[in-house]
């Protein structure tokens, strides 16, 4: 083997997103400077997960990381999926950190993708396992990736953190060549809102009210509501107390818009100390409000997807086939931005970005990159 | 003047995501040899964000910010507020179809 001509990045920020990317493009990526200056430098043990996780679904991907964790070097190999895969996602992040990447990658394995995935199943960080199986993959439906066949996700056991003790079951099937193009700029208007409103190890009480609270708020609305409850308390319930609530919009044209938060007693995560000052335990109603106001205020900025969604989207476009996508989303988000920047970089796909004045949304068109599932044809 | 300020506006917005390298984008081969250099300089200097919301702004210019793709607000609007529920009325089925129509 040759020299192999390393794309040289700097710092931890979306890390995961440069992977996934640099996987797909088959770009080997050092990384430098990871937290270099930080009291307590290099890779965070989530962050090391994760590449083990990448180490474990593909096949002759390298990675190396020195001995602070302040450098990272990763070749990627072949995506080769399969089933039976277990990963302990520990925890210091929940298992969406894990899904976000997960769905791309699987998406272009050798083989379908199933994973038991253990940790943390809903917490105020990442998007919560409920939003993944409401929403997010039937996201994947509008490029082309079948529902129904092999995309699945169970939710075997809730855990809330600081203790995790949840385990989900991801199926994801493999795209036979590419995706499609998307044109989703219709955004429709909001004709239902569901969600799921969970409690592990408290009284069931605390569903009630966060329902109750919820509802409230979409009176004014909307009478279409219905809120599920789901009330764990022996095993299923994982390892530590906790509730949240995850809502979704549906509109008349099919597209989701969701909103989740989720609250739990987190002491025992010292790394994570610095991020959290606020206190994060808030009490049922004004949680269940609170959800409510974040899904109106998702409603309110317009777009096919929620800002939590943005970043997904447009990597899925950037990844379709050399024709025209074009989406429509709300405020571009921080998260978003960068997500644009390193699909250029990684990719070379450019996205046009016009605003559009009447209702204050984005529209972004884009040219696909052309991605096919190499690791299939291979075979 | 109204296409000349939406014309502006819309490079604005690519520059903001892009960086000032989208102005000179005449052949492909430069844009590419460019993006290399200015990779660099993508990490260091912060690409205003101001008008994309005052929240957050710290987090999303640091190169170590941490791994979130949600959008976390630490304020909520008041939506028992008569003129909020209203100013979004039509974007549920439930209100005025002809004015969301367009």
């Amino acid at each position: 083997m040759g020299k192999v001509a390393y794309k040289r990045l700097k710092g931890c920020r979306h890390l995961r997103q440069r992977l996934v990317l640099a996987t797909l493009a088959g770009t080997p990526v050092v990384v430098d400077d990871i937290r270099s200056e930080e009291s307590s430098p290099g890779l965070r043990s989530y962050e090391v997960s994760l590449l083990r996780l990448l180490e474990s679904i593909s096949d002759d991907c390298l990675v190396e990381i020195n001995e602070t964790g302040t450098k990272l070097r990763y070749k990627p190999g072949v995506l080769m999926g399969g089933k039976r895969h277990v990963h302990d996602c520990g925890l210091s992040r929940s298992i969406g950190y894990f899904i976000e990447p997960l769905i791309i990658l699987g998406l272009f394995g050798k083989k379908p993708l199933t994973i038991r995935l253990k940790g943390i199943t809903n917490d105020s960080k990442d998007p919560s396992v409920d939003t993944f199986r409401t929403t997010t993959l039937h996201m994947l439906k509008r490029f082309g990736v079948p529902i129904g066949d092999g995309l699945d996700l169970k939710i075997e056991r809730r855990g809330a953190p600081p203790l995790g003790g949840g385990d989900v079951l991801l199926q994801i099937p493999i795209v036979p060549s590419n995706l499609s193009a998307a044109h989703w700029i219709d955004e429709g208007m909001v004709k239902r809102i569901r969600g799921i409103a969970f409690s592990t190890k408290v009284s069931p009480q605390t569903v009630n009210s966060m329902i109750y609270a919820a509802r409230g708020i979409f009176n004014s609305f909307i009478p279409d509501v219905h809120i599920f409850s789901d009330v764990r308390t022996n095993a299923t319930g994982g390892s530590s107390p906790g509730y949240g609530i995850s809502l979704v919009a549906e509109t008349t044209t099919g597209c989701l818009i969701s909103a989740d938060m989720a609250v739990s007693d987190r002491k025992t995560d010292e790394m994570e100390e610095e991020m959290d000052e606020k206190p994060n335990l808030i009490p049922p109603e004004e949680l269940g409000e609170r959800a409510a106001s974040m899904l109106l205020e998702e409603i309110e900025q317009g777009g096919v997807v929620d800002s939590t969604h943005q970043g997904l989207l447009f990597i899925l476009c950037a990844l379709c086939p050399p024709d025209i996508s074009k989406v429509r989303v709300g405020k571009l988000t921080p998260y978003g931005i960068e997500t644009l920047r390193n699909i250029r970089d990684f990719l070379g796909v450019k996205f046009d970005i016009k605003p559009d004045p009447n209702s204050g949304t984005v529209l972004l068109k884009c040219l696909g990159s052309g991605m096919k599932n190499l690791s299939r044809k291979v075979s | 003047l109204i296409a000349t300020t939406l014309a502006r506006k819309s490079v604005n917005l690519m520059q903001l995501v892009y960086g000032q390298t989208v102005s000179n984008q005449g052949s492909a081969v430069s844009d590419s040899s460019e993006s290399e250099g200015s990779d660099d300089e993508d990490f260091f200097k912060p690409k205003g964000q101001a008008d994309k919301g005052t929240d957050d702004k710290s987090s999303s210019d640091d190169v170590n910010s941490e791994d979130c793709s949600k959008f976390m607000k630490s304020e909520f609007k008041d939506w028992h507020d008569r003129d909020l529920i209203e100013s979004i009325r039509d974007r549920f089925v439930t209100g005025d179809w002809s004015k969301a129509a367009k």
